[in-house]
């Protein structure tokens, strides 16, 4: 499985006010993917993701697979899983070429999911 | 492209207005301005904290010559935000560079023109300064702490930038910024000494921006809005122009907030206004973020890309936020 990691050199924030609003926008079905809402600094160099981009960045944590991401973040705006992980790991090996994310492949099942009335180990 | 952030990525800081040294092109020597108390400085921190600004850098005066630098930059850390300052170097031992390691500086620039120290302690107006810079630099590396080296561009560097690039990489300088003179404060009063003609600028430009895109040991930074018109961006491509009040605002040593640290236009105070509506709301800022072409930007091409270019210089020369920027070299003969 593929793990996206953080470039902790890259520093950002999301954009307060801008987020919210740009869910806002998608709930009510308007344009929304044009609107910066996370902005990072890197190598001197300043960038915004959209609110679609932010969703993957934030969920990046050096623990959760690709698979996991694309599985929240497809949730999260109603998408089928199939499509948003191949959308997905097509928007990690962009910012991987900019060097912002390295994508480390893991050895390891993906853990099975988690049903209502799961308990925790 | 950002009309609007929810607050800015940088505030530069004026943590004092006292500095040990006069240098013939500093913007704020002749600024009266007293400096807050360290209880007043603290407060500063927590506002910028709470509106989540990124990047918070000691500019202005010698930021070693105040008392309460360290505690007020663990507190700074403490609280999210990436700390960097401008020194001259000329009091950085060993003692100070383990205390910036240990305060938790993201990053300490030190002020270097010039390969040539002769050349170097000229335009700062002090014997031994190139000396003490570079001795500066060496204590901070030697900490692990990370190393910029900040340079003005000017009539007595502009041809031997590729040295000084090369001085900063023997140094372990991550990144060279190679600032543009700006004429405000002792810099208007020596603009004729010191200023390079427009022409000269492209020069600068022409020569210095290819040897940045090839040059792979060190990034060699610009902060000139005037770059776009050979096409290439100062700080990528998020905004237009100038970056002042766009994605940085300065405060004074006092604490009244401006765009930058060279339009001296007072547009609020940070512990008395509220930093939001400041940021927001300023009629000032809203004019920087959509001037309007004037004079011979009118009409021009690069307008869209460059907005007039430097604001700071257009204000400081022509008392206009919308005037050209007096370093455009477009439509002069070309």
């Amino acid at each position: 499985m593929i793990v996206p990691k953080r470039n902790p050199d890259v520093v950002w924030r999301l954009e307060k006010g801008l987020h919210e609003m740009a869910w806002d926008k998608a709930r009510k079905e308007e344009e929304y993917e044009d609107l910066g809402v996370l902005t990072l600094m890197v190598k001197g160099g300043i960038h915004q993701l959209n609110l679609v981009g932010a969703e993957i960045w934030t969920r990046i944590n050096g623990i959760s697979s690709v698979k996991k991401i694309s599985s929240e973040v497809g949730k999260l705006f109603g998408w089928e899983d199939g499509e948003t992980e191949e959308a997905v790991l097509e928007f990690l090996k962009g910012i991987a070429e900019q060097g912002w994310v390295t994508l480390n492949e893991r050895a390891g099942r993906e853990p099975a999911p988690m049903f209502p009335g799961t308990r925790k180990p | 492209m950002i009309t609007h952030l929810s607050s800015p990525v940088t505030v530069n800081w004026g943590i004092t207005a006292r500095c040990n040294f006069v240098c013939s092109h500093c913007f704020s020597r002749l600024d009266p301005s007293e400096e807050l108390s360290p209880e007043e400085a603290l407060r500063v921190v927590d506002v910028l904290a709470e509106r989540s600004v990124m990047f918070l850098n000691y500019g202005t005066g010698e930021p070693l010559l105040r008392r309460d630098l360290f505690p007020l930059t663990e507190h700074a850390v403490s609280r999210g935000l990436k700390v960097t300052m401008n020194s001259n170097g000329s009091l950085l031992d060993a003692a100070a560079a383990r205390r910036i390691r240990e305060a938790g500086f993201h990053s300490v620039g030190i002020s270097i023109d010039s390969a040539i120290p002769s050349t170097h302690d000229a335009f700062r107006r002090m014997p031994g300064s190139f000396e003490k810079a570079v001795r500066a630099a060496r204590l901070l590396r030697a900490e692990g702490v990370p190393l910029t080296v900040s340079s003005v561009v000017c009539k007595v560097n502009h041809g031997d930038f590729p040295a000084l690039v090369a001085l900063a990489k023997e140094l372990g300088a991550h990144t060279i910024d190679l600032h543009n003179f700006k004429c405000s404060g002792m810099g208007g009063l020596n603009k004729e000494a010191l200023d390079l003609s427009p022409d000269e600028w492209r020069r600068f430009y022409e020569a210095a921006v290819p040897m940045r895109d090839r040059e792979k040991g060190i990034a060699i930074a610009f902060d000139d809005p005037i770059l776009s018109l050979l096409g290439a961006e100062a700080m990528g491509k998020l905004v237009a122009g100038s970056v002042c009040g766009k994605l940085s605002l300065y405060i004074k040593p006092n604490g009244e907030i401006t765009p930058c640290g060279f339009i001296p236009v007072t547009i609020g105070h940070i512990l008395r206004d509220d930093f939001g509506e400041v940021w927001h709301g300023s009629k000032v800022l809203e004019h920087l973020r959509t001037k309007a072409a004037a004079g011979k930007c009118s009409g021009c091409a690069k307008f869209s890309s460059c907005l007039g270019g430097c604001t700071a210089r257009a204000f400081a020369v022509y008392g206009a936020y919308d005037a050209p920027d007096p370093h455009c070299w477009a439509g002069d003969g070309e």
